[in-house]
């Protein structure tokens, strides 16, 4: 569903990525873990437009997508709920989650009515957010914006979703809801490119994982692999 | 009696404030979404106003002016956009300052060449006969002033507000990049922004054009008050910009009264200054504190 040849990028002159590949197959869960400063956030961000990549390719569905910008990815069906969250501020916790669906609702009027059903499963997801759904989302804690980060990817029904450390300064009891979250949407089907620094957490989730390390892919596998490997036991699971 | 002329005084000048607020709001509208602003608006207004000028030459009627003037400059606003600012918003530059403020040199010379140098009346169906509130006189023509300018912002915050591009609008102005990753265009939204902000521009040139006459100049004096008062009360609150287009408007007629014309545009740029001193975020503007 998602592949990555070769990806090359980075900010300006210097290259984070020095050609990463991978691959997410329809209806799996995928991890990508590595040190701080590996290149996991660029990965995610060069695969849904949000910079440029210098080199490569990124295919979405068959379909090459690396030189289009950010906003006619996500269109394609590309939903990247991106590192530190970025929910709308100002905006309210269910305008959040209309924006979600932009690229497939009515812009001007009776898109509240065309969403309805879609919103109601979001919150069944998250009923926190149903219970906060006039509050502006700046005002919500962590976790829950976390909660609305991701329901916000999943109104726009996409065929791939990438998850940037989704428990990035949560406490720990948030992260294993977060957790949580992520195997009930893995039983939908959903197909998951998920970054996270707890390489444990991310294991027991994923069906298969790459390891990075200075911009490229060092070590790739199914969790079970990955567990027995020494180089990964010390530097990520000790 | 005294107190009374005191409140006509105030009441008239704040109506005329209406308009800086008007102007001020369009700079709003393309700050929200992109950070930049037209330094050449003033010439957008001038130039929209003449338009309507020669719309109304050639025997069209008042209430299809008032349209076509402001189709007129959201298109100017459009071409602003294009011309001026997207490419130097790619480079993430600050060439737009520059490339506006040249635009709207070129716009006051051609203004020149096409409609001459000289101040030419607007006329205008609505009346100048005053009528008595409570003791006060406002003449019809101040009226449809602020009529006119709270309902085009009123139907701009309703778009903003309850459409799905409205809210997408206001998406781009909380974090551009997050707003792309929805599949929102963050240049289709910047344009649709300067088009808005010509659009009102345009509007507060036909509404004040029966009160200034129309002439290539009739806009740099207008569009120093709209700087202040979009500065004084903070580039993102729609509420103060009113308040304080108010303000600014009767604060200025009191002080010409008082001290004299000549002191006419001291208040604005003295409230400029202290603003920018005490509150450089705007008296009703929000602190930029961001929570990581």
């Amino acid at each position: 569903m998602l592949t990555v040849e070769n990806l090359h990028a980075g900010y300006g002159t210097s290259e984070v990525l020095v050609g990463v590949s991978l691959e997410v197959k329809a209806g799996t869960v995928v991890a990508l873990i590595g040190a701080n400063g590996a290149g996991k956030t660029t990965t995610m961000r060069a695969i849904s437009g949000m910079i440029r990549p210098n080199r490569g390719r990124v295919l979405l569905d068959g379909r090459p997508v690396e030189d289009q910008d950010a906003a006619h990815i996500a269109r394609l069906g590309l939903a990247h709920s991106p590192e530190g969250r970025k929910v709308f501020g100002p905006l309210t916790v269910e305008d959040n989650l209309l924006l979600g669906a932009y690229g497939r609702l009515p812009r001007f009027f009776g898109f509240r009515a065309r969403a309805v059903a879609d919103l109601k499963n979001i919150y069944a997801l998250f009923p926190r957010l149903e219970e906060r759904r006039q509050q502006t989302a700046g005002t919500l804690s962590g976790g829950e914006q976390q909660m609305l980060a991701i329901g916000r990817a999943l109104m726009s029904k996409p065929k791939v979703m990438l998850l940037d450390e989704p428990s990035m300064g949560l406490a720990p009891i948030i992260v294993q809801e977060v957790f949580h979250t992520i195997r009930r949407l893995k039983e939908t089907g959903i197909t998951l490119l998920l970054v996270e620094q707890f390489a444990k957490s991310a294991l027991e989730v994923a069906d298969y994982a790459y390891v990075m390390d200075r911009g490229r892919i060092a070590i790739e596998g199914t969790p079970a692999h990955l567990r027995e490997d020494e180089r990964v036991l010390a530097a990520y699971l000790g | 009696m005294y107190t009374l002329l005191i409140v006509q005084l105030a009441v008239s000048g704040a109506l005329m404030g209406m308009v800086y607020a008007l102007i001020a709001y369009g700079f709003q509208l393309t700050f929200a979404t992109s950070k930049s602003i037209n330094f050449g608006q003033g010439e957008l207004v001038m130039l929209s106003a003449f338009f309507s000028l020669s719309l109304i030459d050639s025997g069209l009627p008042y209430w299809l002016v008032v349209p076509g003037g402001m189709l007129f400059g959201a298109v100017l606003g459009l071409f602003v956009e294009r011309a001026a600012v997207r490419l130097s918003l790619e480079q993430k530059g600050e060439g737009w300052i520059l490339l506006t403020i040249i635009l709207g040199l070129l716009g006051f010379s051609a203004a020149e060449n096409i409609w001459g140098r000289d101040d030419r009346p607007f006329p205008t169906p609505i009346s100048s006969d005053p009528l008595h509130f409570f003791g006060i006189d406002v003449t019809p023509l101040e009226l449809s002033v602020a009529i006119g300018v709270l309902a085009v912002m009123g139907l701009v915050e309703l778009f903003k507000r309850k459409t799905l591009l409205g809210k997408a609008f206001e998406a781009v102005s909380a974090d551009r990049d997050a707003a792309q990753l929805m599949g929102i265009s963050a240049t289709r939204t910047i344009q649709l922004s300067y088009g808005l902000s010509g659009l009102v521009a345009a509007l507060a040139g036909i509404l004040v054009a029966p009160i200034t006459t129309v002439g290539p100049t009739m806009a740099s004096v207008l569009i120093l008050k709209a700087f202040s008062v979009a500065v004084v009360a903070g580039l993102d609150s729609g509420f103060g910009i009113v308040l304080v287009g108010l303000f600014l408007g009767a604060l200025e007629s009191l002080t010409s009264f008082y001290l004299g014309s000549g002191w006419r545009e001291a208040p604005g740029l003295i409230l400029l200054i202290l603003a920018l001193a005490v509150r450089p975020n705007g008296v009703f503007g929000k602190a930029s504190i961001r929570k990581v």
